[in-house]
């Protein structure tokens, strides 16, 4: 008995053992971390640059602030003091999280979103689709499905609110160079990085407020979480001693005016009808016919209506259609010639022989339902090289501006290619083609992912020459898992990867004259 | 009673690899092996998306079959060490999606038998069992529902008590907790319970499960009738049309029905043969499960054959 008992013992404590060896700190970090955020120029300019879509840098009139010596201001002061005497853990926190910059804070917060409302709507009991409700957004299925050319688009237009509101905040900065609080008053400390920029209108508030309003008008569900966010980031530069009242207002009201202007230009860009009518997708269908072509056809089941089939409609920012048009590749093989069915072959051989290591190139790459999707995780890749390079709020704007500005394009010019050709996916052709991540919803030629990292990646090489081959590597691989797992023709990915280098360099072609460089 | 040392193969596979040891409360005497192979057929249709029972077209009915070896060896009457693996392979009836297929997670385990009590016409007693689990190849954990195993490491404490009537009846009930390692995606973020991770780790909840089972032996047949609930504490819910994730609340219950026919001729032989039903989950397949094997045992000391 007494051996038995002492048997029991160390079981136990081996028992007990792996316990503590298991319970060990299973908590995950976030591998893409902001600290202080200590820009290496303040880009003091800026607010001569190029506007993309405000006309001029005071456009929207921001008025002139009182005086520091004011009372007004004085009382200002005060209460800033009083609220840095008492400043709690959590405040302190907020201070901490946005001192990692605003802009790749809401970089980081946009790609979240994306990746809630990336689902698509479930089929009905009858196999038809309800299509999401932007004045009902809360409803299943939420507003928005933001699949990947909704999301390029969103991502652009919130860049491109962004930059313009920023480089209108640096030049009413310039113009009435009031300082910052700490600088006026030696007892308020300076719990961020001092950028040595003028507070007046606050660039923090500009931020929070252009990017709330883009942001509740492209996810209207969101609008607590985005509105909380909002204010945490205007009251942490306040307390900070960054910002006073005065200053948080007129920046606030200057992010707020040039999102307006923003979502102006959304509201006519072509998006609204991106969904097309039944008549159109019939029409896509019976073109691709009269062509002589095997028209493309969806491999959901029950068949799903193509993904925004009019979005090569949509506006692009540094493309006209004209340009749209010149630059769509040529046409695929005949769906009914050898060519095809050498193509066809190609990736049946894939399918048949997946690797892990060619599964885990391909699941790396999927970026689909659920996730923040391609031009996500382009932002992704992008936020590192902003936030290792310390640009300014203003340049890291201006580097996620003409990031998403060319992925916004690479999507319409892509999709419009879609459409034009109406191509059918490998499977449809060959039904034994096994896939190892979903088939999208819209027709094969070209290869989104391909145009969208072609696209990226010429962005990137223009603002980072020197990590040009690791986005050149980055972009290939991407391009490549479509073809590993059984998704796309190497037709479709060598077009794409063509087109998108065409397309960014559209955009670099502008970010050269922009005034920046 | 010899055929009461084959006894101690009562593993209940549960469905998605997580390989539970020994919730039984029987033992293998010492010197004695007990190792075979089980296959196992799972299928199901309709699963639960968090709380909603649906199907879903672009998969159809999703089939896992697996072939698993398994041995269970006396090092003493009292203790006794075992150990799994198995080979999966799945498959989805519709859709494109591809299935996989491989050699999935070794499970070594220990289980003493540290309490003992006789009655007149009746014995208690009960089990201690500590148990590690990893994956033994590379394979692809993030492609739910076709994935073969979900990739993290486990480490399990389990109670058993069991109580049984000379006239051949016995109760037994098992709990058991298991620790899961984090496990690592081929991706460099993911989204779950409302969050966007900017990190290819994920934390994987721990497991608590408890079964209870009512068995019945003669010389020649055994039968066990037994009921089990497995709960993941923490993980998000599959969104609305939505792909399962690794690291999901997935919960269970299920019923299963065993059979095991000790061969007349050679009462070293065994066959074996159950069935089991899902009858309520939450982020899992709704799957019957059929499952026959063939297990053999070897005494290696004549001596201590019959220790129950």
């Amino acid at each position: 008995m007494k051996t038995n008992t002492c048997i029991t013992l160390r079981l136990a404590s081996i028992l007990i053992g792996l316990t503590l060896l298991s319970g060990c700190d299973k908590e995950v970090e976030s591998t893409e971390q902001y600290t202080q955020l200590q820009p290496v120029s303040q880009d003091a300019n800026a607010g001569a640059w190029h506007m993309i879509v405000m006309t001029s840098a005071d456009q929207v009139p921001v008025a002139a602030p009182a005086d520091v010596n004011a009372d007004p201001y004085k009382a200002e002061l005060a209460t800033l003091k009083d609220q840095q005497r008492h400043l709690t853990r959590s405040q302190r926190e907020a201070i901490a999280y946005w001192s990692g910059g605003g802009v790749l804070r809401w970089n980081q917060i946009l790609r979240q979103l994306v990746a809630r409302y990336n689902l698509p709507p479930a089929p009905r009991s009858d196999g038809s689709y309800p299509a999401p409700d932007a004045e009902n957004p809360f409803a299943d299925p939420n507003f928005p499905f933001a699949n990947p050319p909704y999301a390029a688009r969103a991502y652009s237009y919130v860049s491109v609110a962004q930059y313009d509101a920023l480089k209108a905040a640096w030049y009413y900065k310039a113009l009435y160079k009031r300082p910052a609080p700490h600088q006026v008053d030696a007892e308020i400390e300076s719990l961020m990085p001092d950028t040595g920029l003028p507070a007046y209108p606050s660039e923090d508030a500009v931020l929070s407020g252009v990017s709330a309003e883009m942001l509740k008008a492209l996810f209207p569900a969101a609008v607590e979480e985005i509105t909380l966010k909002a204010a945490e980031q205007r009251n942490a530069a306040v307390w900070s001693g960054r910002a006073t009242t005065s200053d948080i207002a007129a920046g606030l009201a200057l992010g707020k005016a040039v999102a307006a202007l923003c979502m102006a230009r959304a509201g006519t860009d072509g998006m609204r009808n991106a969904g097309g009518t039944k008549t159109d997708w019939k029409k896509f269908e019976d073109d691709c016919t009269v062509r002589g072509e095997l028209p493309w056809f969806s491999r959901d089941l029950p068949a799903r209506p193509p993904m925004l089939p009019l979005f090569g409609k949509v506006k692009a920012w540094n493309m006209t259609p004209e340009d749209l048009v010149k630059e769509r590749p040529v046409a695929p093989p005949s769906t009914g010639s050898a060519e095809m069915k050498k193509d066809v072959d190609e990736v049946k051989w894939y399918a048949d022989n997946l690797t892990r290591e060619r599964i885990a190139i391909v699941h790396k790459w999927a970026d689909g339902v659920g996730t923040y999707t391609p031009p996500g995780h382009w932002n992704d890749i992008g936020a590192e090289y902003i936030r290792d390079a310390r640009f300014s709020e203003v340049r890291a704007a201006r580097a996620f501006a003409l990031l998403n500005m060319a992925m916004h394009d690479a999507a319409v010019g892509c999709w419009e290619t879609k459409y034009f050709y109406f191509n059918p996916r490998p499977s449809q052709i060959d039904p034994r083609i096994k896939t190892a991540t979903g088939v999208p919803n819209f027709p094969a030629f070209t290869s989104g992912h391909s145009t969208f990292s072609g696209a990226a990646e010429s962005v990137l090489a223009y603002l980072f020459p020197n990590h040009a081959e690791y986005f050149n590597h980055e972009a290939s691989e991407a391009s490549l898992s479509r073809l590993y797992g059984g998704i796309h023709y190497r037709t479709d990915i060598d077009a794409g990867m063509n087109h998108g280098h065409t397309i960014g360099n559209y955009t670099i072609r502008y970010a050269l004259t922009d005034g920046a460089d | 009673m010899k055929h009461l040392l084959l006894a101690v193969c009562l593993i209940v596979p549960l469905t998605r690899g997580v390989s539970q040891t020994l919730t039984d409360g029987l033992m293998m005497g010492r010197k004695a092996l007990c190792t075979g192979f089980l296959y196992t057929h799972d299928q199901w249709r309709n699963y639960w998306e968090g709380d909603l029972k649906r199907d879903n077209e672009n998969i159809g009915t999703v089939t896992t079959q697996s072939l698993m070896w398994m041995g269970t060896y006396g090092i003493t009457d009292r203790l006794n060490i075992i150990g799994m693996l198995p080979y999966v392979k799945t498959r989805a009836s519709q859709g494109t999606i591809t299935g996989l297929d491989g050699i999935q997670d070794i499970t070594l385990g220990a289980k003493y038998n540290f309490y003992r009590k006789d009655y007149a016409r009746a014995v208690f007693k009960a089990f201690a069992t500590g148990s590690y689990g990893r994956p033994i190849t590379d394979y692809t954990f993030d492609l739910l529902p076709l994935s073969i195993g979900m990739g993290s490491q486990r480490v399990s404490g389990r109670l058993t008590l069991n109580y049984r009537m000379l006239a051949g009846f016995y109760v037994n009930g098992s709990a058991g907790y298991t620790w899961r390692s984090n496990v690592t995606l081929d991706r460099p973020a993911y989204y779950t319970g409302g969050q966007l991770y900017l990190t290819d780790e994920v934390r994987m909840p721990n497991l608590f499960d408890y079964m209870v089972s009512f068995g019945y032996v003669t010389r020649t047949i055994q039968g066990i009738l037994s009921y089990s609930q497995q709960n993941t504490l923490g993980g998000a819910d599959i969104r609305r049309q939505d792909m399962p994730f690794v690291s999901n609340r997935m919960n269970f219950s299920k019923v299963d029905a065993l059979v095991m026919w000790y061969l007349p001729k050679s009462r070293n032989l065994a066959l074996r043969a159950s069935a089991g039903y899902t009858v309520a989950g939450r982020n899992v397949g709704q799957s019957t499960t059929w499952m026959g094997g063939v297990l053999y045992t070897f005494h290696f000391d004549k001596q201590s054959a019959s220790t129950l």
